[in-house]
């Protein structure tokens, strides 16, 4: 399978602690790809380089064949990030963020409606649009900011943690949204997530992160397999222990 | 085309009904107390040429009849400018609350009785002046009435005691008047027949706008760039908009431009608002003032007789300066926007901003920055912000070498914080490190909670 990012060595070193150490993995094109990890394991972080946002202390990361290094502007042509928490500007209405959010990736004018009818389709937000971002619930943010995130149709789209503060049902179609992007038309995902069943039900194939390390990577039925794990929860739960008996 | 995409969310973003709402209601209330003024201004000049005397003699002695006589004849002299309509009345008791509310009246001299025995046993006679208060407002307590009804008096009493010593009108006008005064003021090797007090109320006219319009820019650049940056961070927006195919020097040019550009405009509504504020309450008092003083040249001639009106290239000096000065505030704003998390913390991180523009514009109203001891020059002179304030009197008075030592030190000012600015801004700590006054960081709060590194 085609890649469309290869992590090598990925590493971040802070003043005092080592925040992702010697990360390596790959995501093929059409392939949803998630971080697992306990808090403060560097998931965040390693999104975050592969982003451009920060720069890694060693190792190096590419999209599409495009070092985040040497060249961060190209890798931002192929990626959308969508960060965990993220908010929208509460002034303008949603319909005028899609058009500037789609005029940072496009130029001509054309273009950047198709991108903008794409995202009212999968955000089905309707006539909200024309309302004001800061009049909206925390459910409809989400769901504007996911179609913002794929209405480019980037290459990689990387969200952290998707669906976090969402009820059941904005949550499954997220889900529902994300995998048949991927399946259908081909777009890979990096996601970050602590929800298992999310991981479990969305991701093709999963990476359990902990203390900067890239633990172990694969299928999640896989995993499940060689840890003798019900669950990917279980999964989860003996790498960490694993990791803290090391 | 994604620089103008961004400056133009940039500039909707700043500019909202909110704002403009604001410069609307600014330049309202100037135009409102500028028109209250010249109507206040206008009654008190009409006042004065229309003066009510309100006398009462207790006394009543041929010589204070001769007074008041005296005083009915000053509106009958064609030679006098003095217009004042004299209004004996009657009263009696220290009442005199009652008295002024019984005559309906505001203000009240009372020649009392033994006025003219203190003056013939050569000692000071009383005379006792009555004016009713209203408000604490300067305008509104002028009383034109008493004092010349004082000075009519005291005029009485010298021409009397005069004409007693066997002094003529000649002796007698050579001595209230002893000398004519030509005042003449040099600036450098220029001299102009004019008094140092015209040239410097004139001046000081002048240049009561600049200092405004300086701390207004100064203070309404560094907060919109300072709430632009910290509040993209606060909302997260910033990460998302940095992930984006756009380079960095793009978003944070256009926050600088827009931040600019509506600092501008309110510049220039305060400057236009301002004005018409200070014509409305100057104009009249400067004419008065004027033919009051009776000088033979005007002030503005006289200006440019001493050459301390400003010329083009100077205008064009102090606009170069006055964008340094917006450059500054510019790059130390996204120093300490991006240094911020929390919106509460704008208004502290505002505060050194503040502070430097404040000492300055205040030090420059009230003293010359030059004489002041060695100490507090540096000090003062180590602000950027100073040399703007002193921009216009040190042109004005060919201080070019101060000017251009100014100028020269700003540029270098802002070469030192835009470099600091954009290393920042191009750098991980954008994304990493807070600066919290008074309160634990959100990053570290949250960084300690998740037992994760303070730079995550």
């Amino acid at each position: 399978m085609e890649n469309v990012l290869e992590v090598k060595g990925l590493t971040k070193q802070y003043t005092k602690v080592l925040a992702a150490d010697k990360v390596s993995f790959e995501i093929g094109k059409g392939e949803v790809f998630a971080l697992i990890g306990p808090n403060g394991a560097g998931k965040t972080t390693t999104i975050r380089m592969i982003s451009t946002l920060l720069t890694p202390t060693a190792g190096d990361a590419s999209v599409m064949g495009h070092s985040i290094v040497s060249e961060p502007d190209k890798v931002r042509e192929c990626i959308t990030y969508l960060p965990d928490e993220a908010g929208a500007y509460k002034n303008m209405k949603g319909i005028k963020y899609l058009q500037f959010m789609a005029g940072l990736f496009c130029t001509d004018l054309e273009e950047i409606g198709k991108c903008v009818d794409r995202a009212k389709e999968i955000c089905q937000l309707g006539e909200r649009l024309n309302d004001k971002i800061g009049s909206y619930s925390r459910g409809m943010i989400r769901k504007l900011l996911l179609a913002r995130s794929v209405m480019t149709r980037p290459k990689l789209a990387i969200l952290d943690e998707p669906t976090s503060g969402l009820d059941v049902i904005n949550a499954i179609e997220i889900r529902k949204t994300i995998k048949r992007l991927a399946h259908e038309e081909g777009m890979s995902f990096l996601l970050s997530s602590h929800n298992m069943l999310e991981i479990e039900f969305v991701s093709d194939r999963v990476g359990i992160i902990t203390k900067g390390h890239l633990m172990v990577t694969g299928a999640a039925d896989e995993l499940k397999q060689r840890y003798n794990a019900a669950n990917l929860e279980e999964v989860f739960e003996r790498v960490v222990k694993q990791n803290e008996v090391h | 085309m994604k620089f103008i995409n961004l400056l133009k969310k940039e500039l909707a973003e700043l500019v909202n009904k909110n704002m403009l709402l604001g410069l609307v209601v600014t330049v309202a209330i100037f135009m409102i107390l500028g028109g209250i003024m010249k109507t206040t201004i206008n009654d008190v000049v009409d006042e004065s040429k229309n003066v009510t005397i309100n006398i009462c003699d207790r006394d009543k002695t041929e010589f204070t009849e001769s007074i008041l006589e005296a005083m009915e004849n000053v509106n009958k002299d064609p030679d006098s400018n003095v217009s004042a309509k004299i209004n004996i009345i009657e009263c009696e008791g220290d009442d005199y609350a009652a008295i002024l509310a019984d005559n309906d009246i505001s203000s009240l001299v009372i020649i009392p009785v033994g006025f003219t025995d203190s003056l013939d046993k050569k000692e000071q006679p009383e005379l006792i002046s009555v004016s009713r208060m209203t408000s604490a407002a300067t305008m509104s307590n002028i009383d034109v009435g008493n004092e010349g009804a004082i000075n009519l008096i005291k005029q009485c009493i010298s021409s009397t005691i005069a004409a007693d010593t066997g002094m003529d009108d000649q002796q007698y006008q050579l001595m209230e008047e002893p000398v004519i005064l030509t005042e003449n003021t040099v600036v450098d090797d220029k001299d102009a027949r004019i008094s140092q007090d015209s040239i410097m109320s004139k001046i000081m006219m002048q240049n009561m706008l600049l200092p405004i319009i300086v701390f207004v820019l100064i203070m309404m650049t560094s907060q919109m760039l300072m709430s632009a940056i910290s509040n993209e961070k606060i909302d997260k927006t910033l990460e998302t908009l940095l992930s984006a195919p756009v380079s960095r020097l793009s978003v944070i040019g256009a926050k600088m431009l827009a931040a600019a550009v509506v600092a501008l405009l309110n510049a220039a509504v305060y400057m236009v608002a301002f004005s018409t504020f200070v014509s409305g309450a100057t104009d009249e008092v400067t004419q008065s003032v004027s033919e009051a003083a009776g000088v033979s040249i005007t002030v503005d001639q006289a200006l440019e007789q001493l050459g301390l009106n400003l010329g083009a290239v100077d205008y064009i000096l102090i606009g170069v300066q006055l964008f340094f000065t917006i450059m500054i505030c510019l790059s130390v704003s996204i120093i300490l926007g991006a240094l911020i998390d929390d919106a509460k913390n704008v208004q502290s991180m505002l505060m050194p901003i503040m502070l430097c523009a404040m000492v300055p514009y205040i030090i420059s109203m009230l003293a010359d920055i030059n004489s002041l001891p060695m100490i507090f020059r540096v000090i003062v002179y180590a602000i950027p912000f100073t040399h703007t304030f002193t921009a216009v009197p040190n042109l004005m008075f060919g201080n070019n070498m101060l000017f251009l030592g100014g100028l020269i030190y700003q540029i270098i000012v802002f070469l030192i914080c835009i470099f600091f600015a954009l290393r920042l801004f191009m750098s991980d700590k954008l994304l990493t490190v807070s600066l919290n006054i008074g309160q634990k960081s959100k990053y570290k709060k949250r960084n300690k909670k998740n037992n994760v590194p303070e730079e995550e």
